[in-house]
């Protein structure tokens, strides 16, 4: 009997956090694809701004708003707004082939360093679900493995109890799968700061000096890994391998 | 044996004799014995057709002509026969003897080579001979009967002089030189024999070298002399040291009034004699005096003089991928056309060309003076706000001998975004041109507004996350608590027994009350006894072998049961017992239902 209020308790108050002024903002998102339809692009932007400016965000909304913006011909914000899609999607294929399109765009080409396959096959498997996937799938793994072994103390069958065991085992061990995969996520996009250039042609220097020495030219919208951060500048890492100082200004994190 | 070698020395004989015009290859001179710069002429003669001359060593003499090649060829009773010759006029540079070293011919596969022949060269030549002259007498036939002839006296009259305004100067500084010739007499004919080699110098002729020679009038050691400059040249000195500038020769030929040789001829105004002289100028020592180390600016590049510099862009705005032009002039008198490219530094996206140079000399004047123009053409690919950094130009003054370093102001540009975001050939993304996607676009947007959620802290480790996760296992414990509390319940047989007495008690009480209302008067009463035993028997834990009214009596006691209960129970358990076999009296079927439950009741409070 307690559990059961435990349950109500927790969904009221869960409830009302999750589907607060929802209905605004939903109608606010519709409107917005309503004008991007109509090729109303900046009008679309200005709507989903609205949603954001709400405090809401998802995957959608980030991507239709990186859309708008390549449609505006501003190519690093929709880079951005992709990306910031793709940390909430990683594994949603439209974001994915938006991001490799859209970069086809921006000036500068960077031969990314190839991965080791391990590393490789290793981040597609963290970042096949989304973070929120991962949370829904977990609890509700966990909690039908505790179902599931309940049953197990109650049943008196022999076959049930060998077979309601088992299958509690693998339920609890998927749903730590979940659990780690989530945690590792985070982790994941955590240490990977990065952040897209804005301006139009950035000199990256070797230290963070002004008077430093140029080694090479970054041109807006490519993507580079933040590495630390010193006084203004910012250290920045490319997929090749590059790095060097730039100013913080002309970046906008991801 | 011996015949044989003579028969054979007969047949070589033959041979020779046969081949007499077989291809000879000589060289003759027209004098082994010249005096210095007395011109000769040497001639190489092969008598078929060779080719492959290589000329002879002709060290210590001067070439002044050659190889002038001839060809001739007869035919004699039909015989043909070719004579090419190679010829040189030479001169001899100093006393000695020389050797004019062998030449080489090939004819028909053949090497010829020509025996080297000794020249002895004793005195000086007072004038210019000319014994051998080949091609140079036809020129000058009218100096060939014009004796030679010089003296102290003629060359005071006339001579030539080169004149430096400066002999002390630093690496890269001009100095100019003029070259006049001086005289008293009259010259008929003026001939430059050598133009002098400026080793070590960078020259520049100045002045219109068309323009006649002006003469004018200067008075010399209190002589009167007719000057007219000959030649005038700036010079650059490029290293340092002491440089000498070489004489410059000329042959005059001067009219010199003779002696008349009769009455008749000084009547007349006397006779005039022609000579010829040769005039040299004397060398001229330039001390040249290395660049100062000491402050020497990184970027100094060589000029040396007085300029100035001037830059300008032709616009400060403009949008990405037009072309933006500027121009730097260094303006000034100096070694301008030696000036190293200036070096400005752009920004880095500026695309950039080689600049276009344009040097403007004013030759006219005495000294080198002019401009250079540095016409730079960029275009920027990209917007935003550049700086190009102030143009730098560093020169050395030799007049205040400090260097000095000009410097324009820095050019701010504005760059707004081009107008079509088309992949220009910027260096980084020529590669990207081939990738040529067609018909190709971004996918749709997401219509489906799942996932909206608010902004912050994500679900996924939240404390709602956390807890939500952690209501299996609290469910699961939960379970676990209870299984346990209610195994352990149930594994006490007694005490099981003892809790389910009542109920058993209850439940035969309910079916006594069934029998009761059907007035089925001895089911009644022996349900209420079964009851009644089975309850003690259950509660008491008696096996229902050993069960009767002592036993429960005695235990109830032990179980500290107030004796009126005991009292009552035996009342209750007697009645039924009679009722089961004979109708009982005195008091109802209820009341015995109401006593039994009652003391079924007592004894559950009491126990």
């Amino acid at each position: 009997m307690k559990y059961k209020s435990i349950i109500y308790l927790l969904l009221c108050i869960a409830l009302p956090l999750i589907s607060f002024g929802q209905a605004d903002v939903k109608a606010l998102f519709a409107k917005g694809n309503q004008q991007y339809a109509k090729g109303q692009y900046k009008d679309a932007l200005a709507s989903y701004k609205q949603v954001l400016d709400a405090g809401y965000k998802s995957a959608p909304l980030y991507f239709n708003m990186g859309n708008a913006y390549y449609k505006t011909d501003e190519i690093p914000s929709a880079i951005l707004y992709y990306e910031k899609a793709r940390h909430l999607a990683p594994a949603d294929e439209d974001i994915n082939f938006n991001i490799r399109y859209t970069n086809l765009k921006t000036t500068d080409k960077i031969d990314e360093a190839p991965e080791f396959f391990l590393n490789k096959w290793w981040h597609a498997f963290i970042l096949c679900c989304s973070l929120s996937a991962l949370s829904t799938l977990s609890i509700t793994l966990i909690l039908l493995a505790s179902l599931v072994l309940i049953g197990y103390l109650f049943t008196s069958s022999v076959v049930l109890k060998k077979a309601s065991f088992f299958t509690s085992l693998i339920l609890f061990f998927l749903g730590l799968t979940a659990i780690f995969m989530g945690n590792r996520q985070t982790a994941y996009f955590d240490s990977h700061k990065q952040a897209i250039i804005f301006s139009g042609s950035v000199t990256v220097k070797s230290t963070p000096a002004a008077a430093a020495k140029t080694l090479f030219l970054l041109h807006e919208g490519t993507k580079v890994d933040v590495l630390e951060t010193n006084a203004g500048k910012i250290r920045i890492k490319l997929a090749n391998g590059s790095e060097g100082w730039i100013g913080a200004g002309d970046v906008k994190e991801i | 044996m011996n015949r044989k070698i003579h028969i054979l020395a007969v047949f070589i004989f033959w041979v020779s004799t046969v081949f007499a015009q077989s291809p000879a290859f000589t060289a003759a001179v027209s004098s082994t014995h010249v005096a210095v710069d007395e011109q000769f002429q040497v001639e190489f003669t092969v008598n078929a057709n060779g080719d492959r001359f290589s000329p002879p060593n002709l060290t210590g003499f001067r070439a002044l002509s050659g190889p002038n090649v001839s060809t001739s060829m007869t035919s004699i009773n039909g015989s043909t026969s070719m004579t090419t010759s190679y010829s040189y006029i030479l001169a001899a540079e100093k006393e000695g003897n020389f050797t004019i070293g062998p030449a080489t011919i090939r004819v028909n596969g053949q090497t010829l080579i020509t025996r080297p022949i000794q020249i002895t060269v004793k005195g000086t030549a007072r004038g210019q001979g000319y014994r051998g002259g080949g091609q140079q007498q036809q020129q000058q036939p009218a100096q060939d009967d014009t004796p030679e002839e010089s003296s102290a006296e003629l060359s005071k009259a006339v001579f030539i002089k080169a004149v430096v305004d400066k002999t002390h100067i630093y690496q890269g500084e001009q100095i100019n030189v003029s070259y006049r010739i001086y005289t008293k007499i009259g010259i008929l004919q003026s001939q430059l024999d050598k133009l002098p080699d400026l080793n070590g110098f960078w020259s520049q002729d100045v002045g219109d070298p068309r323009q006649a020679p002006q003469w004018h009038t200067e008075i010399v050691g209190g002589n009167r002399f007719q000057v007219a400059e000959l030649k005038q040249t700036v010079l650059f000195p490029e290293h340092s040291g002491d440089l000498t500038i070489d004489p410059m020769g000329m042959t005059v030929v001067a009219r010199e009034p003779a002696p008349a040789r009769d009455v008749m001829e000084q009547f007349f105004g006397g006779s005039f004699k022609d000579i010829k002289v040769k005039l040299k100028s004397p060398a001229v020592v330039i001390h040249v005096k290395p660049l100062p180390e000491a402050g020497k600016p990184a970027d100094f590049g060589g000029a040396v003089g007085a300029f100035s510099l001037e830059a300008n862009v032709d616009k400060n705005a403009l949008k990405a991928n037009e072309a933006l032009n500027l121009n730097v002039k260094i303006t000034g008198a100096g070694n301008i056309k030696l000036i190293k490219n200036i070096t400005p530094s752009f920004p880095p996206d500026f695309e950039k060309y080689d600049p276009k140079v344009t040097d403007t000399i004013n030759k006219a004047a005495a000294r080198i003076e002019g401009s250079r123009l540095y016409n730079y053409l960029l275009i920027p690919r990209h917007e935003g706000n550049y700086t190009i950094d102030p143009i730098k130009f560093t020169y050395f003054n030799p007049a205040t001998q400090r260097y000095v370093t000009l410097s324009s102001k820095p050019f701010q540009i504005a760059v707004a975004k081009g107008d079509k975001q088309v992949n220009v050939s910027a260096l980084s993304s020529a590669d990207k041109q081939d990738m040529k996607i067609l018909d190709k676009d971004i996918r749709y947007i997401k219509t489906s507004d799942t996932g909206l959620s608010q902004d912050g802290e994500s679900f996924f480790g939240s404390a709602l996350y956390y807890l939500l996760l952690l209501l299996g296992p609290l469910l699961f414990v939960v379970a676990y608590v209870y299984r346990k509390w209610y195994l352990k319940q149930n594994s006490d047989i007694v005490k099981v027994k003892s809790r389910k007495a009542s109920k058993m008690a209850a439940k035969h009480l309910k079916n006594a009350k069934k029998l009761l209302s059907a007035k089925n008067s001895k089911g009644f009463h022996e349900v209420v006894f079964k009851g009644l035993y089975g309850y003690l028997g259950d509660k008491l834990n008696i096996p229902y072998a050993n069960l009767d009214k002592d036993v429960i009596s005695e235990a109830l006691r032990n179980k500290s049961a107030t004796e009126n209960t005991i009292t009552q129970l035996e009342d209750v358990l007697d009645l039924c017992d009679m009722a089961r076999f004979a109708p009982v009296t005195g008091i109802s079927e209820q009341e015995v239902y109401e006593k039994a439950k009652n003391v079924i009741n007592d004894i559950e409070d009491e126990i």
